[in-house]
């Protein structure tokens, strides 16, 4: 049987001629994860714009801080999700372990033991406790979210008892007093920071350089036709166009006046987009179609573009940039009020017209019935409401300058997406269109570049989010050179896919050990948490995703009676998975314990929550059988950004609930979306 | 040829509950019985004796002419015996390849250190499937988004690839629409012509019939009688599945009205 299969599965299976071609981007968007990348960069961005100091490394320092306990225990818990249970003791099991370190520390066989001693008995306890969880959720068949319920007040319970009776108080001191304490606070919670060196800089702008170039190979290669024979003259160009890139990269980091930079960003800008180009034409078959320039039938579609970024452009000037200044100041309470009120009623206004249309089509032009009116009064009530409640928060929370922020973000974001839309549409029947569309967007992003540069009080926003801007006007312009130039490939081609994938592997490689040199050499301090984090999203992405043990998780979760059918373990499968999430509860809890040296009994309490809103922005599925490790991971860094996010904008520090919730309702929202929209691209 | 399993005289009692009493049949390689029962016949009873749930009271249980006793449905498997369940078959968001080989993933690697073999699981996935005629569209694709006809064949591939003698199929048509019914009666007999021995449990004769070579018509958890194809014709066998008498009694009764 071996021998026989090993032969077919050698030789390729033929085309599907059903099977629609699906492009790099349309596979990412299929992919859990998304939402939760997307929401992370909102969410960056955000808060970016809002406040003076995000978005510089010793903020990133702060919230990786909080998000790697986190984002261990979101990880973990995410697997148990996967695997269809919930675990709710895992916020308390890391106060449980991390005072059961404490108290042996300080009172085991009276003198206190050794951590040597502790630290095992800690994470022996922990799994012992999993391994409960899974067995008695196992055995009895009840819900694991009543079963771990009972643990968490257990362990609360527990927790303050012996707390209270062995050392007197709730909260337990004394852990850097025991055996051992140097070498396990080095491993749970040491603080590392490099100062920066002289090749730093330049060392992060090459490896940005090559990691973005074999991305965007890997794009290219994963999306057009290889053509049969290369033209070698368009080598030349792109020797030419790279060596421009360096020049004009070189003169931007030499030179500080205007017009050094202006001749840099030029020089780097057109540099790029002709190597871009020339490496397209060079390897990849040309797109055919005749040579006239027409944007018939997308005319209103680019005036609303063009028109929306102008506007844009205004609010980024009209709007005073005077940070941190609260919105609507110049209104008296009452007006705040007034506005509200306003808000709710043409909230109703248009919930009314909406909800009757709806329910008179639904009932295909028959007079509403009662039961009919009672709802749409009732939903119109609950729209008025939240539009009001929402309209005075916002009110009350946002400054000026996030509003101004906030407005200009979207009007670009329409604008610019507007733009891409209309050049998607020309590009249909005529390519030069279509590069006369694309390059009138990648001018109005420069244009956008240069009025968020001039309107922007803030100096961070001169360097970084020009430059950033400016990159996107620039890939946009050289994506459109390719798009009109080149041929799509429309069927999938093994090879091409299989070098493709590696080309993209290898840049975002190259990019995270970039960002890591530039990040990490700034003298700011780092904690070894956010190493085992990174460690921990690695093994579960691994083993989710290339191992049978993940097959046999996202089995259990998907139909548990299916996997056990079929020879699947299933109790053993969920029995390791608690387990798993006990231990790096427990893992979470030597953290905090060897960090902060003392214990509190409630530690943990109301963060299992946490942890579980941490996978499910993550594009976890609650009912389990779907969902990612690297989700849940980056779920914690938005969770983590809001906490750090919001004093940082100088705002209500109690707000970060509303905000999570949110995050929260709008992550599984947008990760719905997606899925169902990439499920239709099938 | 001799016959790859076969029953003989096997009953079944929980505690004063006859669930199964003196049931024989057989089925051989590259052939198909039809077990036929309306509810509550002893269809599941009879199931789970095949795959090795339960245990029969009394009779053989015979596999290749020798008799066995299964203490685990692990165990029949082990021996060959592959039973597919109506809606326990399959994981929904799980894509294609990832439930083709649920269970017995193939591995590479080197000493203890092993994963998962994603490229080979995905393209030997395919080509089985296609083998046995099914043309899955994205071997990535979630099982969820297939039809029901669909969903039944994997499993039916899926069997047939892990090396699978006796093939039991639990009612898979019974959730089914004609077309997709017909597309699973497809797969039936390929896989009969595979060389597996089928057992095709149901309760429609129109189904049982065509693809059929032999028929056991449980009733109350007696048998009512096992046939070969030429022994019964397809009036007969309505008839038979449909109560007899009994249905004659009904048609009399609603025909007074």
């Amino acid at each position: 049987m071996s021998d026989d299969t090993a032969v077919t599965a050698a030789t390729e299976p033929a085309r599907d001629e059903r099977l629609a071609f699906r492009g790099p981007i349309q596979r990412l968007l299929l992919s859990p994860e998304i939402g939760a990348l997307i929401g992370a960069v909102v969410v960056w961005t955000f808060f970016w714009g809002a406040g003076e100091k995000f978005g510089n490394v010793s903020t990133l320092a702060s919230y990786l801080d909080v998000a790697a306990p986190l984002g261990i225990m979101a990880v973990a818990v995410a697997l148990l999700m996967i695997g269809g249970e919930f675990d709710l003791s895992a916020g308390m099991m890391t106060g449980a372990t991390g005072i059961l370190v404490a108290l042996m520390a300080r009172s085991f066989m009276g003198d206190g033991a050794s951590l040597w001693l502790a630290i095992p008995a800690a994470f022996i306890a922990a799994g012992c406790i999993g391994w409960l969880n899974g067995t008695l959720v196992n055995r009895t068949g009840l819900p694991s979210f009543i079963v771990t319920l009972a643990t968490f007040f257990v362990l609360r319970g527990a927790n303050l008892v012996f707390s209270k009776r062995l050392a007197g108080k709730v909260t337990v001191d004394g852990v850097d007093d025991a055996d051992g304490y140097e070498f396990f606070r080095k491993v749970f919670a040491s603080v590392h920071s490099k100062e920066t060196f002289g090749l730093r800089d330049p060392i992060f702008l090459i490896l940005c350089i090559l990691g973005a170039a074999l991305i965007a190979w890997s794009l290219l290669e994963q999306s057009l036709v290889r053509r049969a024979e290369p033209s070698a003259a368009a080598l030349l160009v792109v020797a030419i166009g790279l060596a421009a890139a360096i020049v004009g990269l070189v003169v931007l980091h030499q030179t500080d006046g205007v017009g050094g930079n202006v001749l840099g960003s030029v020089l780097g800008g057109v540099g790029i987009i002709a190597a871009v180009d020339a490496f397209a034409r060079w390897r990849y078959e040309p797109r055919d179609g005749d040579g006239t320039l027409s944007i018939a039938g997308s005319e209103r579609q680019i005036a609303l573009g063009v028109g929306l970024v102008a506007l844009a452009v205004i609010t980024i000037f009209a709007i005073d940039r005077k940070e941190q200044e609260e919105a609507l100041t110049w209104l008296p309470s009452w007006g705040r009020v007034a506005l509200g009120v306003a808000a709710a009623v043409a909230g109703l206004a248009l919930a009314a017209t909406f909800l009757t249309r709806s329910v008179r089509d639904e009932e295909s032009q028959r007079t509403v019935s009662a039961a009919g009116w009672v709802r749409i009064v009732f939903l119109i009530g609950v729209i008025g409401l939240v539009t009001m409640v929402a309209t005075l928060s916002l009110a009350q929370l946002v400054t000026m300058q996030a509003f101004r922020t906030l407005v200009a973000v979207i009007l670009s974001a329409v604008g610019v997406l507007t733009l891409l839309r209309a050049r998607g549409q020309v590009g249909t029947h005529s390519p030069r269109g279509q590069l006369a569309v694309g390059l009138l967007t990648s001018a109005a992003v420069v244009v956008l570049a240069f009025a968020t540069r001039a309107g922007s009080g803030a100096e961070r926003f001169r360097a970084g989010l020009f430059a950033a801007i400016l990159l996107g006007a620039i890939g946009i312009a050289a994506n459109t050179f390719v798009e009109a130039g080149q041929r799509k490939r429309k069927e999938a081609d093994y090879e091409a896919d299989k070098l493709g994938a590696r080309l993209g592997y290898a840049g975002a490689g190259l990019l995270a050990i970039g960002f890591f040199v530039r990040l990490f050499f700034t003298g700011e301090n780092f904690r070894i948490s956010v190493l085992w984090w990174l460690l921990a999203t690695a093994i579960a992405t691994f083993v989710l995703l290339r191992t049978k043990y993940g097959n046999w998780i996202f089995a259990v979760g998907g139909n548990k009676e299916a996997a056990r059918a079929i020879g699947v373990p299933a109790n053993n499968v969920k029995v390791a998975l608690f387990m798993t999430t006990s231990l790096a509860g427990c893992f979470a809890g030597m953290m905090i314990a060897l960090r902060f040296t003392s214990v509190q009994s409630s530690q943990g309490l109301g963060e299992e929550f946490e942890y579980i809103i941490a996978a499910v922005v993550g594009g976890n599925l609650l009912t389990g059988g779907y969902g990612s490790a690297a989700g849940a991971a980056i779920g914690a860094i938005v969770m983590a950004m809001s906490q750090i996010g919001i004093p940082f904008a100088g705002w209500n520090q109690d707000g970060r609930f509303v905000f999570i919730g949110g995050v929260l309702l709008l992550a599984v929202l947008v990760n719905n979306f997606v899925r169902r929209k990439a499920q239709e691209a099938r | 040829m001799s016959d790859l399993l076969e029953l003989r005289n096997v009953s079944k009692y929980f505690g004063n509950v006859t669930a199964l009493e003196g049931i024989s049949t057989s089925a051989a390689a590259g052939k198909v019985t039809c077990v036929l029962g309306d509810n509550g016949a002893g269809k599941s009873t009879f199931i789970k004796i095949l795959s090795g749930v339960h245990h029969q009271s009394d009779g053989e249980y015979l596999l290749d002419g020798s008799p066995v006793n299964f203490e685990s449905p692990r165990e029949a498997r082990e021996a060959g015996i592959a039973t597919v369940f109506q809606d326990l078959a399959m994981a929904p968001l799980m894509s294609v390849w990832r439930n083709f080989f649920l269970g017995a993933e193939p591995q590479k690697g080197f000493g203890s250190f092993k994963w998962m073999d994603t490229k080979f699981a995905k393209r030997a996935a395919k080509i089985e499937m296609r083998k046995m005629g099914i043309d899955v569209r994205d071997i990535d694709q979630p099982v969820g988004t297939l039809s029901g006809g669909e969903r039944q064949s994997v499993a039916i591939a899926r069997a047939v690839y892990f090396g699978a003698r006796v093939l039991i199929l639990d009612e898979p048509t019974s959730a089914l629409g004609v077309k997709q019914s017909g597309v699973v009666l497809k797969y039936i007999r390929a896989a009969a012509e595979h060389g597996l021995g089928v057992i095709f449990i149901t309760h429609n004769p129109h189904h049982a019939y065509p693809v059929g070579d032999r028929f056991l018509l449980l009733n109350r958890g007696r048998s009512l009688g096992d046939f070969a194809k030429h022994e019964i014709d397809r009036e007969e066998l309505t008839r038979l599945m449909a109560g007899g008498a009994e249905l004659e009694t009904l048609e009399h009764e609603l025909g007074t009205r």
